[in-house]
């Protein structure tokens, strides 16, 4: 299937926390400023209601969602009041892929871990906690996986300072 | 000593001590097993047939820091792994001898201004004997490194003062 | 565990008969628990991996990797350097496999750019990722009969992977990190005579790709060593979202050089130019690790067969498409995946109009890969934790970023 035969399968089997979708657009001619949008189409979810979205994508027979290939956030600016989360799916059976994001306030970002639905969100959930601040609630593990256990800051976040020294090592 | 040349028989040779015990140190200098990133591969074709570091007396690749003499830092470091080769290093027996392999060893390489996790250098942990320079060097570059490794503790002396890191 | 009758003595009643007359069972070895620390500075973790493993006996009860001991900021990096500036980095996530990491990114930059390639550059990219597969597989080869006690494979490897490192050092003159394939097409055209070369390499390696299936894939001693360890369902390898020769190995038949083609993989595919090895559990339970090994050294040939047919229909032409030096790319956003040596490798990228990525995110296929090791490697003996490590076959690099 392609995107709009996966977003009218989602609509039509009602998956939870579908808002919308966000879709590639050409240039406004008339307007200037407007440079259009290049690149693939988005599934935008509630993220509250992600791994129940997950959940319908993997079980479902038509889209049949087996593999959890990527889990990550970022940070569009520095200004910016909002994180994406943005999940990557693939199905083996039907050979398609799902791009889904969702949109978290930076302020208070936090949702419910994927890991019941896919084991594989357990390490790129533990990569996102600690490179953008994000919480996963429920997550069984959440450890740093990549910094030290004792790392200031959140490295991938648009307003992090570089440190100067760790542990007596100089950084400059 | 003249005096003492040509007095023995054939099967005698004498020398000064300092050439005899530099001569076995840099005929048999054992690397240790220890590749971080993707100088270990050079590294690694440097130990294969093609080039074969074995003709330099160093390819007896120890697993073990107790039992090698050079360590070899084939790699970026990073401040965890930093205390781990800071660990390493104290583990070998002296003398020991540190290679710095590739930028990134030698000073962050193209990881200098954000890799924010990087040690910008090895010898901000441990004192490096020899630099090579290249991303990653060619295995060419680390013979010449061993040789000059060589070169250094062929000058060293064992009477007038202990090796520099005893 | 299979062990002989005479050696060992009392057999519980419940050992089963195998067909070469063997019986196999389970000795009882639990002792007490004990926690033993692998790596980070260990021969066989293939870099700085660090496993932390709760013994019993010589049964392995718990496993938990650490990562991080090469993390190296290649995300951040992303988005401080400009488009062109960062390809020099992705040769060093995995650099095994550095020709595929350019080929993803330059294939998730096009992908905003909407650019088209020329045909001859797609042409010597195919070549320089499949000669590059080959170079990564052989590494797997032969340090994974090193890691389990054979010494020889390790040589027989690095014999052919010199001469593949001559050639890309004649196309571009790096040995390891190359940064030939870019945006919009590749560095430069091949040297004169190179394509004949690669047309020689392609015969020898024919012959001494069948030394290589002997000598080790087929080795009794290699067989019984590997086969029924760490075996990976077909289930668990979809729960853990492994990809590449990992999900091959387990019997899964995926592969997106086939199912979800970028570049011209897909009229190679429709010309009938390569097969997909797909695991069958030839000898022993299917997703063990000989599987695995089996399904990369099956792939080496493979890959050969398409850089064969890529030289008899390579023409000449225009290599590069037109790029000025410093790339502004069109706002949006794009996830691209492409078939690196160890699964997908994704690069989804952000831009906003500007010099330099928003985000610039790498799925390196190490890192899920491993993650399924908490879970394969409770179970069996730690001798053979060595093994199921290996057939992992993970970049450091990679995992870490």
């Amino acid at each position: 299937m392609d995107f709009s035969g996966i977003t009218d399968r989602l609509r039509a089997i009602g998956a939870p926390g579908l808002l919308g979708v966000d879709e590639p657009r050409k240039a406004d001619p008339k307007d200037k400023k407007d440079k259009g949008r290049a690149g693939q189409a988005f599934v935008l979810v509630d993220p509250q209601s992600l791994p129940a979205f997950l959940e319908t994508c993997r079980d479902d027979e038509r889209l049949g969602f087996e593999l959890l290939i990527d889990l990550t956030a970022t940070d569009p600016a520095k200004d910016s009041a909002e994180l994406w989360v943005n999940v990557e799916l693939l199905s083996v059976r039907h050979r398609q892929r799902l791009s889904i994001k969702a949109l978290i306030p930076k302020a208070d970002a936090r949702l419910p871990s994927a890991v019941p639905v896919y084991r594989a969100a357990q390490w790129h959930e533990r990569e996102c906690a600690e490179m953008f601040g994000i919480t996963f609630e429920g997550h069984p593990d959440p450890r740093h996986i990549l910094l030290p256990d004792d790392w200031p800051g959140f490295p991938l976040r648009k307003d992090y300072e570089f440190p100067k020294e760790y542990h007596g090592i100089s950084c400059e | 000593m003249p005096s003492l040349e040509h007095s023995f028989e054939e099967n005698v040779l004498t020398t000064k001590v300092d050439w005899l015990i530099n001569w076995a140190r840099l005929s048999s200098i054992w690397p240790m097993t220890f590749g971080l990133a993707c100088c270990a591969i050079e590294m690694m074709a440097v130990g294969a047939a093609h080039h074969d570091i074995d003709r330099f007396g160093a390819g007896a690749f120890r697993a073990s820091p107790r039992q090698a003499d050079l360590m070899i830092v084939a790699g970026t470091v990073n401040f965890q792994m930093a205390e781990r080769v800071k660990r390493l290093y104290d583990q070998m027996p002296s003398p020991k001898y540190v290679i710095a392999m590739g930028a990134c060893a030698t000073g962050g390489g193209p990881y200098f201004k954000f890799g924010y996790t990087v040690v910008k250098g090895v010898d901000r942990v441990v004192p490096v004997d020899v630099y090579i320079a290249g991303c990653p060097p060619r295995p060419e570059a680390l013979l010449e490194g061993l040789m000059k490794l060589q070169e250094k503790i062929r000058r060293s002396s064992v009477i007038r003062r202990p090796a520099r890191t005893a | 565990m299979t062990l002989d009758s005479t050696r060992t003595g009392a057999i519980p009643d419940d050992a089963r008969i195998l067909n070469d007359g063997q019986r196999e069972f389970m000795l009882d070895v639990r002792t007490q628990d004990l926690e033993v620390n692998f790596g980070p500075q260990h021969p066989a973790t293939h870099g700085v991996m660090r496993v932390l493993m709760r013994t019993d006996g010589e049964l392995v009860t718990g496993a938990q990797p650490h990562l991080g001991y090469l993390h190296r900021c290649a995300e951040k990096i992303g988005e401080n350097v400009e488009w062109l500036q960062y390809l020099p980095y992705t040769d060093r996530y995995d650099y095994l496999a550095a020709m595929n990491n350019n080929l993803g990114y330059s294939a998730a930059v096009e992908a905003l750019l909407g650019i088209p390639v020329p045909r001859r550059a797609e042409m010597l990219r195919v070549i320089c990722a499949e000669l590059n597969r080959v170079g990564s597989h052989l590494i797997a080869f032969g340090t994974y009969g090193l890691d389990i006690g054979a010494f020889t494979p390790f040589f027989y490897a690095f014999r052919e992977r010199e001469w593949m490192m001559a050639l890309f050092e004649k196309i571009c003159g790096a040995r390891l990190t190359y940064s030939y394939i870019r945006i919009g097409g590749v560095f430069n055209d091949a040297p004169p005579g190179w394509l004949e070369e690669v047309a020689r390499f392609c015969e020898v390696f024919g012959e001494k790709w069948q030394e290589y299936y002997d000598l080790l894939v087929l080795n009794q001693i290699f067989v019984k060593r590997t086969s029924n360890i760490g075996v990976i369902s077909r289930e668990m390898a979809f729960d853990f979202g492994l990809t590449g020769p990992m999900l091959r190995g387990s019997g899964v038949d995926w592969d997106l050089r086939r199912d979800l083609p970028y570049s011209i993989y897909g009229e190679i595919w429709r010309e009938g130019a390569f097969q997909i090895p797909v695991a069958r559990g030839e000898m022993g339970t299917l997703g063990d690790c000989w599987d695995r090994t089996w399904v990369r050294v099956m792939e080496m040939i493979e890959s050969i067969k398409i850089v064969r047919w890529c030289l008899e229909r390579i023409e000449e032409g225009p290599v590069l498409g037109d790029i000025p030096k410093t790339l502004r790319v069109p706002p949006g956003e794009a996830y691209v995946g492409i078939e690196n040596p160890r699964g997908e490798l994704g690069h989804y990228v952000v831009s906003d109009g500007g010099k330099v990525a928003v985000r610039v995110r790498v799925r390196g296929p190490s890192f899920t890969n491993l993650a399924v090791l908490e879970d394969v490697l409770p179970g069996s003996l730690v001798g053979d934790a060595i093994a199921i490590i290996g057939s992992t076959d993970i970049v450091v690099g990679e995992t870490d970023r």
